[in-house]
């Protein structure tokens, strides 16, 4: 196999199809590497995990046909440290040898016969745009969880609703919806869920343009004329959620997201190190009151300017939960919405109805 | 040269002399505190029945084969806990610095109260008279410019007595003992460095520090280098934090049977939560501790998403660790622990769906339990699950050294 390409182009390829390779030990050597293939003027690399796969094509000058697994750590590192301009790419052996102008970098392959064969889903393909599905995706997937024990909350909620498509995700401490309208991807009454890992991908992936999603029994595909991400489906019923949202609160406050982030940042710094050191908001007419104590370490407060209608009251969060929906929502203004210090509250943009953020308090004794 | 001020203060066979101060009868005949069932083991004894060898943590009935006048009492816990709280009062009358080890020993750094109250030496002297009058108690106390040195120090000084190791007699008093007085060394470490011909803690100050290295790993083998020299930067500390809260049993026969360990275990997270509750902390590691009809023991930890003081979520941990124990030939003993704490009492709540692991009420739950306990006594309240007999089960008193009744056989 030999071919010829840009460096800038194949960087960027290896870069994006790495992501899928598996980094955990024990998985199967072979994936560590990137699969590449060079035929008909594209070559196209391959990263998968069994349960994610992501495929680049480019175009290249290609000599000869051929296919060969690249260590995906290193073929990335001596990729974007070659100089820029044409980058030559070529199997001798059970080498793979990379030359860019006066620089030339030998890599030992791993078995290409061993490369497991990727499946594709099959079943009706539908065209979506990629922005609205990849903002949507931003909002939602800080709500998952990263914990591979419970493999269900580590998926997002996809549903089919009468205008579009709902979200949901959730870490059992958080949880996040996001209704998208006239997103067709899912036929009526259809609900699937998909791997956040996988869809974290997607929305780096696709931001603009159109995209063909396919659902499958088993996998999700999503792709365009040159990417694809294909994930598994995971089983498993979704908790119960919406009997969580409430219809109305009776304490809100209306507060500028970008100053709430600051001063939730500051309380963090606090317990930095100390995992479980709340932020105290203590909210009342005379607007939110932020404070947190870790003891014998430091300490913060500060007052920030707010709309406060309700009783008042001191609510406790995780700092980084709370950052996290403050990052998920949109626009100048944060809503907080709270029932009392041991119920659920919510976060939204102010006029943003599509989406929400639940949060669970920190219990303080 | 300036008095050491570090003192180590140790109560002498604290829980059997507690008891003979509370029960005259028992005085000057040998007695042991202990576990009473013939899987029991020795908990403290008494001076006259440390005169027929029988020590700490020896199996109950081989105490009672050395001496058969043995006098066995079954520890009162509370009373001891009580009786600690009086000592410990005495001490910081004298310092703020101190630093409880455990019920019957302490750290002191008195540097700050040589002024007001005298020297080290004089201090000590001072605590142990008040602790003898007021409580009826013998204390020994070691006095020395390092921690390692002041309890290695105490322990030369008894019985009831005090030992002050001069400044710049330090070495002199330290090599020429056996190397299994400092701290960290125990039988195997002393196996390892007896193939280097150590013996005294002179010997293993003569060693080259990367010989220990090579031989105990990098942090065993430098501490034990820099104890070995006296040097021991470790201030006395009163703010030291619990590290872990944990509770253990031996059973009167061994079980194998899986349903009712586990019922064991939910009942012993309930003590361990409610110990966290009372001491407002949240454990984000549980650990599972088991031990076979041969004495082999494991563990097995698992951390938590959460750091929690329930013991639902302690239980769930538990059992499913013991999930993965292979339960068929025996368990001897059974401990639940929690560890890794976080500050402030402070736990991230969860999403109440609707079919949670823990209900949001778990909390409200465990924490009224708490109260009716504290108001009515320990057998007040408990789970169904721990009932037997349409009884409530809750701790045994002095389980931890085996329980008080005779295997039936």
């Amino acid at each position: 196999m030999k071919f010829r390409c840009e460096r800038d182009t194949l960087a960027e390829a290896i870069g994006t199809a790495q992501r899928a390779v598996a980094v955990r030990s024990g998985a199967l050597p072979v994936l560590s590497g990137v699969h590449v293939t060079a035929a008909d003027g594209t070559v196209e690399l391959v990263g998968c995990d069994l349960d994610l796969t992501i495929r680049v094509t480019i175009p290249a000058q290609v000599e000869e046909a051929g296919q060969a697994v690249v260590p995906a750590k290193l073929f990335d590192g001596l990729t974007t440290r070659l100089k820029a301009g044409t980058v030559t790419f070529e199997v001798e052996g059970e080498d793979a040898r990379i030359s860019a102008g006066p620089a030339r970098a030998g890599v030992r392959l791993l078995p290409a016969d061993e490369f497991p064969r990727v499946i594709e889903p099959e079943g009706t393909t539908v065209t979506v745009d990629a922005e609205p599905l990849a903002e949507a995706l931003r909002q939602v997937i800080p709500a998952a969880s990263r914990d591979d024990a419970r493999p269900i909350l580590t998926g997002i909620l996809i549903m089919a609703t009468p205008t579009g498509i709902r979200m949901v995700a959730t870490d059992s401490y958080r949880l996040g919806v996001r209704d998208v309208e006239g997103v067709g991807m899912l036929s009526e009454g259809q609900k699937v869920l998909v791997g956040a890992r996988g869809l974290n991908e997607v929305q780096r992936v696709f931001s603009s343009g159109q995209i063909t999603v396919t659902l499958g029994e088993r996998e999700v595909r999503f792709a365009n004329e040159s990417r694809s991400v294909t994930t598994r489906l995971i089983d498993g019923e979704f908790p119960n959620y919406e009997q969580l949202i409430p219809n109305g609160y009776p304490n809100k406050l209306t507060i500028s997201r970008a100053e709430l982030e600051e001063a939730v940042r500051l309380m963090q710094i606090v317990g930095e190190g100390r995992e479980g050191t709340p932020v105290r908001l203590a909210m009342s007419s005379a607007g939110l009151e932020l404070s947190a104590t870790a003891q014998e370490r430091a300490d913060a407060v500060e007052l920030i300017e707010a709309k406060f209608e309700g009783t008042d009251l001191t609510v406790a969060f995780n700092p980084q939960f709370l950052l996290d929906g403050l990052l998920a929502i949109n626009g100048e203004e944060a809503v907080l919405e709270s029932m009392d210090p041991l119920k659920p509250a919510t976060l939204k943009g102010a006029d943003q109805p599509e989406f929400l953020y639940l949060l669970m308090p920190v219990r303080i004794s | 040269m300036t008095a050491p001020a570090i003192l180590h203060l140790d109560l002498d066979a604290f829980y059997a002399s507690v008891e003979q101060r509370e029960r005259p009868e028992l005085r000057g005949r040998p007695v042991v505190v202990g576990g009473l069932g013939n899987r029991g083991v020795v908990a403290a004894a008494s001076y006259e029945a440390r005169e027929f060898g029988i020590r700490s943590a020896m199996p109950s009935v081989r105490a009672r084969r050395a001496c058969p006048d043995l006098v066995f009492v079954a520890p009162r816990m509370d009373l001891y806990a009580e009786v600690s709280r009086a000592v410990m009062a005495i001490l910081r009358s004298a310092t703020p610095l101190v630093e409880p080890l455990s019920l019957d020993e302490a750290f002191l750094d008195v540097r700050g109260a040589e002024r007001l109250l005298g020297t080290g030496p004089e201090i000590g002297e001072m605590l142990r008279a008040r602790i003898r009058s007021e409580l009826g108690l013998a204390a020994s106390v070691g006095v020395a410019v390092t921690k390692m040195l002041a309890k290695i120090a105490s322990d030369s000084a008894k019985p009831d007595g005090m030992w002050v190791v001069e400044p710049g007699t330090e070495l002199e008093f330290l090599h020429p003992l056996p190397v299994r007085r400092l701290w960290g060394v125990g039988p195997a470490t002393q196996r390892r460095l007896a193939n280097y011909g150590v013996e005294t803690i002179g010997d293993l100050a003569a060693l080259p520090e990367a010989t220990l290295v090579r031989s105990l790993g990098e942090a065993a083998g430098r501490q034990l280098h820099a104890l070995a020299w006296n040097r021991d930067p470790r201030p006395v500390d009163p703010h030291r934090a619990t590290k872990s809260v944990g509770h253990e049993e031996t059973f009167a026969t061994d079980r194998c049977d899986r349903r009712a360990l586990e019922q064991e275990l939910t009942r012993m997270a309930d003590l361990v939560a409610a110990r966290l509750r009372a001491h407002m902390l949240v454990a984000r590691t549980v650990q599972l501790k088991v031990r076979f009809p041969d004495f082999s023991t494991i563990t097995r930890a698992q951390t938590l998403r959460s750091p929690t003081d329930l013991s639902a979520v302690i239980a769930d941990a538990a059992r499913t660790l013991l999930a993965d124990v292979e339960v068929e030939r025996g368990v001897r003993l059974l401990g639940v622990t929690a560890l890794q704490f976080d500050g402030g009492g402070a736990v991230q709540e969860a999403l109440p769906f609707d079919a949670p692991a823990v209900a949001p009420e778990q909390g409200a739950l465990e924490r009224t339990l708490d109260a009716v306990r504290e108001r009515f006594g320990p057998d007040a309240v408990g789970r169904a699950a721990h009932t037997s007999d349409g009884r409530v089960r809750t701790d045994r008193r002095g389980s931890l050294w085996g329980p008080d009744e005779q295997a039936g056989e």
